[in-house]
């Protein structure tokens, strides 16, 4: 099946089985690096991509589903804006996750603060911007997706809350 | 790697008349929703998919929210996002809670309701829910050249063990109703995790209307993936028209009654799981009881 579809950026066009789940084309036809997941869908968390810009297993999606999609591995994300609020973070509070599940955890801190950001509505210039009020529970059970123990919870939310006041800073400085 | 594996035929139908030329031509494909259980299973890739795959996905008809007075109809394509973000002020907290209890907010994007439903082998919370909640899904057989289209309540959409019984391969579930008039008492509870260690899940519901001192309404699921979905209609029956609050004694004794059944008809139940909803069943009673002197 030959499928169009846009990977960190680039526009591919892959002929791959319709079924194959994403997490294999993009370990073992694009050969990424950033990926490694060989739970065989026992959930363990570590293939979280950007699709369509928001977070997703890469586990869970066919190859027919991908045709005309935009994703994002971590391999570009580490090259944008975003990314730098929570590597700020993570020095910031000097852990960050183990090299197995770093990338994934940090793309679902991604989804997280998205959601966080986007809940409170986009604010336009002309209206205040509302303080966002970290709902610890739903942070750590949206944590939870990766199973990686290599970290403490309580850490893991610290630097989302790190990175969120970063984020609206950041997004403050933009509007004004 | 898989250089042998034959790529599947994916259909994609816009509408329900284009579906039913394809399931007409193809009975034997499998229907695709969200994906994320028929994914996760270990033998998924490389597998055989002989007759195709219907992806779901494109119709439009399958992923709307309509509500009237007396019931809200809900789309099988329709995520269980979608569904918490428009139904906040209109669906029952029980069911909520249960989509919450889905996933976390990435998985929730891709898990259907329909998809939830329709899982053959394994029945997990929104089975449970919408059982307790008396929903009923609108059925559409294919046979041969006739379509019959059939609601029939979630509860009776599973055998006692949990699996899918439509009546027919070629089916689709295409809305589930909720009706808005629920009970004032509504209580879930999923221990374990479904997806990694299912052996050792349970989901107990329960939902009711308090009128005055007494019960009625009594609706009660209990929920073992893969083992068993217990629909008790002997302690339905005692628990409706009881007064409040219920005598601790009777409390005990019904939750034993509970045990007892589940022993008689699911010989596969752990111990432990017996004994987790056991408990968790009489603190749904006790919790009656405190709301009911409060």
């Amino acid at each position: 099946m030959k499928i169009e579809c846009t990977i960190d950026g680039k526009a591919l066009t892959l002929s791959v089985n319709s079924n194959k789940p994403l997490s294999l084309i993009l370990m073992e036809d694009l050969e990424n690096q950033s990926l490694a997941s060989y739970c065989r869908g026992n959930a363990c968390g570590n293939c979280v991509v950007l699709f369509n810009d928001e977070a997703a297993l890469s586990c869970l999606i066919p190859a027919f589903r991908i045709r005309g999609a935009k994703i994002k591995t971590f391999e570009s994300f580490q090259r944008s804006r975003q990314y730098r609020d929570i590597e700020r973070a993570y020095k910031a509070i000097g852990n960050r996750p183990c090299p197995s599940c770093f990338n994934a955890k940090t793309l679902i801190i991604e989804s997280i603060l998205q959601d966080l950001t986007t809940d409170t509505g986009h604010p336009s210039a002309s209206t205040p911007s509302k303080e966002v009020v970290l709902d610890k529970a739903k942070v750590a059970r949206e944590l939870s997706l990766n199973s990686c123990q290599c970290m403490d919870m309580a850490e893991l939310i610290q630097i989302v809350e790190i990175a969120l006041g970063y984020r609206n800073r950041r997004r403050r400085v933009r509007r004004s | 790697m898989y250089e042998g594996v034959r790529s599947p035929l994916i259909y994609t139908p816009r509408t329900i008349g284009e579906f039913a030329t394809v399931i007409r031509r193809h009975p034997q494909a499998i229907l695709w929703a969200g994906g994320t259980y028929l994914m996760s299973q270990p033998d998924y890739y490389p597998g055989e998919a002989k007759d195709g795959i219907i992806d779901l996905s494109h119709m439009e008809e399958l992923k709307r929210i309509t509500r009237n007075d007396r019931y809200v109809e809900i789309g099988a394509m329709v995520t269980a996002r979608q569904l918490l973000s428009t139904g906040r002020l209109l669906l029952p907290p029980i069911l909520q809670q249960t989509l919450q209890s889905l996933g976390t907010q990435v998985v929730r994007r891709q898990i259907t309701i329909g998809g939830a439903l329709c899982i053959s082998d394994t029945r997990l919370s929104l089975s449970t829910t919408l059982a307790v909640l008396a929903a009923s899904a609108e059925v559409k057989l294919y046979n041969d050249s006739k379509v019959t289209t059939h609601w029939i309540p979630v509860a009776k959409l599973y055998d006692k063990e949990g699996k899918l019984n439509l009546g027919s391969k070629s089916a689709l579930l295409t809305r589930i109703r909720i009706g808005l008039e629920f009970g004032d008492f509504q209580r879930f509870v999923l221990f374990g995790d479904p997806i990694r260690k299912s052996s050792e899940c349970g989901i107990v519901a329960l939902h009711a209307k308090r009128e005055q001192n007494s019960l009625s309404k009594v609706q009660f699921c209990v929920t073992f993936p893969r083992k068993a979905f217990h629909i008790s209609k002997d302690i339905e029956s005692k628990l409706s028209g009881s007064a409040l609050p219920i005598h601790p004694e009777k409390v005990n004794s019904l939750s034993y009654e509970l045990v007892a059944e589940l022993t008689k008809m699911h010989n596969t139940i752990s111990d432990l799981q017996l004994e987790r909803a056991r408990r968790i069943f009489e603190s749904f009673l006790h919790d009656l009881n405190s709301q009911s002197l409060s």
